[in-house]
């Protein structure tokens, strides 16, 4: 059952399409890998998806619905973005209570469980001004997790994460696929998300080239890896 | 609900911020300066009201558009969220607006009520926290149309020297050059356009304006003296923080991140 | 007053005279309860000289006229009203003294200048201590010398119409008189001269008069001392004379479209010194006038403290302190064959290196502002404008458009005066 589909979703910035009639269906319990070239359109898409960019056409439904202004359908999402900026004033335990606050969210069906996996609860008190970039990343992973989220989207999410970090949270967004939920992942590292992925889907200069099982990728290509297989998949996508 | 989360997080990193209480401070130190050099108290206020039609807008526009584009990730931070834009952009607004009003009532409100407790300090309080809320308006709509922050700078800084110079420029450049026709019933309408000039007027129209305006003075001190002149002058103050604000939240709405 | 002054004076004479042979003078009383009721019988047997005491009461029984010289005393008040009938009290011989009276009823006319107390040819009338409620005119006193009037009350009602107002003291082809400690309030003018000469006017007030607090015209060799001129419609205006003497006089709030503290209109070789405007519109004009020396006055927070307008010349304004006044000097004209000199400037800002109190460089107290709205009033509007003053500053720096001659060259550094 697909949970987010893409119905010939376009994306204008004044001359340039950096997305351009994009379909897609994505299921629950599945990760997908969205992969592709800087300025493929990777973060305008996930940015269509979040509601942070509209779309210029096209339509875009969450579970059924089309996403518009009504904000409801983002209780769904949890969202790891690629560079994380926080109010510096803030601490991290008040950032994390500030955000529990501003969705709604009630402490007991909080999920918090990274905050000690990730090591952070002995940094609760430091300010978010004075954080490294990973563990301004720990913080964001733990935003993009506490909900629960049926659908969960993370834009480079091991970039500056050391690997065990890395490790602990894509185990977590596989908990979420097993749990039936649906995950987007964009990334450069392949390898440490190919284990993971159902799907990858290929963006090339704002046009989606393909969206295939992984498995069904390496078998027409007759590799073992996606970097191996991507550059023959492009000669020839069909 | 959620926008009075946003409002509540925005008044609490404003406090943080230290911005608008050097603000406060600011128009404190003036006001209680003035009230110290002038010998009498209605002559502070009027030498206050100068410093208070530049200031307050200028501080208010580029603290506006600053803090807007200083607030960039935190907005984007809000806006995956499940809070919708208009909860956003309105908390900021209001958490803005809140804040100016509380720097003018500490920093000129408490000076005016211990020296010139009165009717003018009354408007001048007033005249200033409205003006404050027309920049903040104009502020964010100039901040959300201008995706460069230099750009949007310069466009609030040309916005207040139009509005506090060129505007008076061009209006005394025009009396002077129709000065032979009968344009004086059109003069101070023209000017209350401009809601710099309409403060400025509504507040020196109670101490020596009036006086000196001859008849028509006498007719536009009793005008804006009166419940439905005062109205008009509130209500157009009013429609000139309305205007920006309907406009920066079409533009927020659809805005992309 | 000098010894000399008195003596010189036939009043004075007279009085010494009066003293020095006692006449056998009767006094007579009025009185509701006898021995006299009626004050009109009485006034027309008396004779000359003769002392008329009237005690407490109402006397309504129409004009009354003293016509031959007499003292009436009033004790306790007693009200003399005319009924609305004509003059209250007309006076036409000399040396009468009318005091402690309350008088009233005078008929409002636009053909008759009815009066509360009028004095036709009463040389040395005596008019003390009255009270003059809500009459047309009040103290009305023509071709008289020698008048003297000291504290009576004139008080008219503050809610009659311009049209049924007439002035508090008014006096025509009079000469030297004295008024002294007078109050004239809601009248049209509160003191009004016309051909007056030789005259003191000193400590009165005058307060809430719809047109001018003093007004006069022709009226030479006049002293004005220490009066007090309040909220009245236009203030003062004095035109069409010489050798006036204004000193320590104040003129106070005196606010609307053409109110002056004081108009000086074609005056002549006259003084204005030591005075306060204060809050007036404008607080002193000078039109046409010449040789007018205006000295150690005060101009706080008028709305132009001294319109000195081109067609004046030969007048100084010198050690006069200017404070708080939206304009501190207009003009309306190149020409400017007046002198400025050695004022204090509340917006100067000048230095004073060698430490002589005044200012080492010229001040120029009149701004482009000044200029334009002389030109345009309404440009008034734009008071207090950022642009505004920034134009005023550079025209200070660089002076384009003001009088050359318009300038102080040795500002003080302080005010003269507190």
């Amino acid at each position: 059952m697909d949970s987010i589909t893409f119905k010939g979703v376009g994306k204008r910035y004044r001359k340039l399409w950096a997305l351009r009639d994009v379909d897609a269906g994505f299921h629950t319990g599945e990760v997908v890998m969205v992969i592709g070239p800087n300025g493929s359109g990777k973060t305008t898409f996930i940015k269509c998806l979040l509601g942070l960019v509209r779309p210029t056409s096209g339509a875009i439904h969450v579970n059924g619905e089309r996403i518009g202004d009504d904000p409801a359908y983002r209780h769904r999402i949890g969202y790891m973005p690629q560079i994380s900026q926080f109010p510096p004033a803030l601490t991290i335990g008040q950032l994390l209570d500030m955000m529990r606050d501003v969705r709604g969210l009630a402490p007991e069906r909080t999920d918090d469980g990274l905050v000690e996996d990730l090591g952070l609860s002995t940094q609760l008190q430091k300010r978010l001004g004075t954080l490294s970039g990973g563990t301004m990343q720990k913080v964001s992973a733990v935003l993009a997790f506490r909900s629960a989220p049926d659908i969960l989207v993370m834009d480079e999410p091991t970039a500056g994460l050391d690997p065990l970090s890395a490790r602990t949270v894509l185990g977590r967004a596989a908990a979420v696929r097993e749990r039936g939920g649906t995950v987007l992942i964009t990334s450069h590292l392949m390898e440490e998300v190919e284990a993971l992925a159902d799907r990858v889907a290929y963006l090339q200069d704002g046009t989606l080239r393909f969206l295939l099982p992984l498995r069904e990728i390496l078998a027409r290509t007759g590799t073992d890896r996606l970097s191996a297989a991507l550059p023959l998949m492009l000669a020839d996508p069909r | 609900m959620t926008m009075g989360k946003v409002l509540y997080y925005t008044l609490v990193d404003l406090a943080r911020n230290r911005s608008v209480l050097a603000f406060a401070a600011l128009l404190f130190v003036v006001a209680e300066g003035l009230f110290l050099v002038e010998g009498e108290a209605i002559k502070a206020v009027l030498s206050l009201v100068q410093v208070v039609l530049a200031l307050v807008p200028l501080v208010a526009l580029v603290f506006t558009v600053v803090y807007t584009y200083g607030a960039q990730e935190f907005t984007q931070l809000l806006a995956v969220q499940p809070i919708g834009r208009s909860a956003i952009l309105g908390g900021r607004m209001l958490a803005l607006g809140l804040s100016f009003l509380v720097a003018l009532l500490f920093g000129l409100g408490l000076p005016l009520t211990v020296h010139a407790p009165g009717g003018t300090s009354l408007v001048l309080l007033v005249a200033a926290v409205l003006l404050a809320w027309v920049f903040l308006a104009l502020g964010t709509l100039i901040a959300l149309v201008n995706r460069d922050k230099a750009r949007g700078v310069g466009t609030a800084l040309a916005a207040w020297a139009g509005a506090v110079l060129v505007y008076d420029a061009l209006l005394m450049a025009l009396l002077f050059a129709f000065s032979d026709r009968p344009v004086e019933p059109f003069v101070l309408p023209v000017a209350a356009l401009n809601p710099i000039d309409l403060a400025r007027i509504a507040v020196t129209i109670q101490v020596d304006l009036a006086a000196m305006m001859g008849y028509s003075g006498a007719v536009y001190k009793k005008l804006l003296g009166s419940g439905p002149g005062i109205g008009a002058a509130l209500a157009f103050m009013l429609l000139w923080v309305a205007w920006p604000t309907v406009l920066a939240f079409r533009v927020f709405r659809s805005k992309d991140l | 007053m000098t010894r000399r002054g008195i003596l010189r004076r036939p009043a004075a004479w007279a009085l010494a005279m009066g003293l020095a042979v006692p006449a056998a003078a009767t006094t007579w009383t009025v009185s509701p309860k006898g021995p006299h009721t009626k004050l009109r019988t009485v006034l027309s047997t008396a004779a000359a000289n003769d002392s008329i005491r009237v005690l407490a009461g109402t006397y309504a029984e129409g004009a009354l006229v003293i016509d031959r010289p007499l003292t009436l005393l009033g004790v306790g008040a007693p009200v003399i009203d005319g009924g609305q009938q004509g003059h209250v009290l007309v006076i036409t011989a000399p040396n009468v003294t009318v005091k402690g009276f309350v008088i009233t009823g005078t008929l409002v006319s636009n053909i008759h200048d009815n009066a509360g107390i009028h004095v036709d040819g009463g040389d040395d009338v005596k008019l003390l201590d009255n009270e003059l409620r809500n009459c047309f005119f009040a103290l009305h006193l023509v071709n008289t010398k020698r008048a003297l009037i000291t504290g009576n009350r004139i008080l008219g009602d503050p809610a009659t119409p311009e049209t049924r107002r007439a002035n508090g003291i008014h006096m025509w082809r009079c000469a030297d008189a004295v008024i002294r400690g007078n109050r004239a309030e809601h009248h049209r003018d509160g003191i009004y001269f016309e051909f007056v000469t030789g005259s003191r006017i000193e400590d009165n007030l005058c307060r809430g008069n719809l047109r001018y607090g003093l007004h006069f015209m022709f009226s030479h060799r006049n002293d004005y001392a220490g009066n007090e001129f309040v909220d009245n419609g236009a203030g003062v205006a004095v035109m069409f004379s010489h050798s006036i003497r204004m000193t320590g006089n104040r003129f106070m709030h005196n606010r609307g479209g053409s109110a002056y503290g004081l108009l000086l209109k074609e005056i002549n070789d006259s003084e204005v010194r030591d005075n306060s405007f204060t809050d007036n519109t404008t607080g002193l004009m000078v039109d046409g006038c010449n040789r007018v020396r205006a000295e150690g006055n005060s101009f706080r927070s008028n709305g132009w403290a001294l319109r000195l307008f081109s067609n004046a010349t030969g007048c100084t304004i010198a050690g006069n302190s200017f404070i708080g006044n939206t304009f501190d000097v207009s003009t309306n004209g190149d020409l400017m064959l007046n002198t400025l000199a050695a004022n204090y400037w509340d917006r100067h800002l000048g230095y004073d290196l060698d430490r002589d109190g005044h200012g080492d460089v010229p001040y120029r107290p009149v701004g482009f502002f000044a200029l334009l709205v002389e030109r345009i009033p309404y440009a008034i509007i734009f008071s207090r404008s950022l642009f505004v003053t920034l134009l005023d500053q550079a025209e200070r720096v660089i002076p384009s458009l003001t009088p050359d001659a318009l300038k102080d060259d040795r500002p003080l550094m302080r005010p003269p005066h507190g």
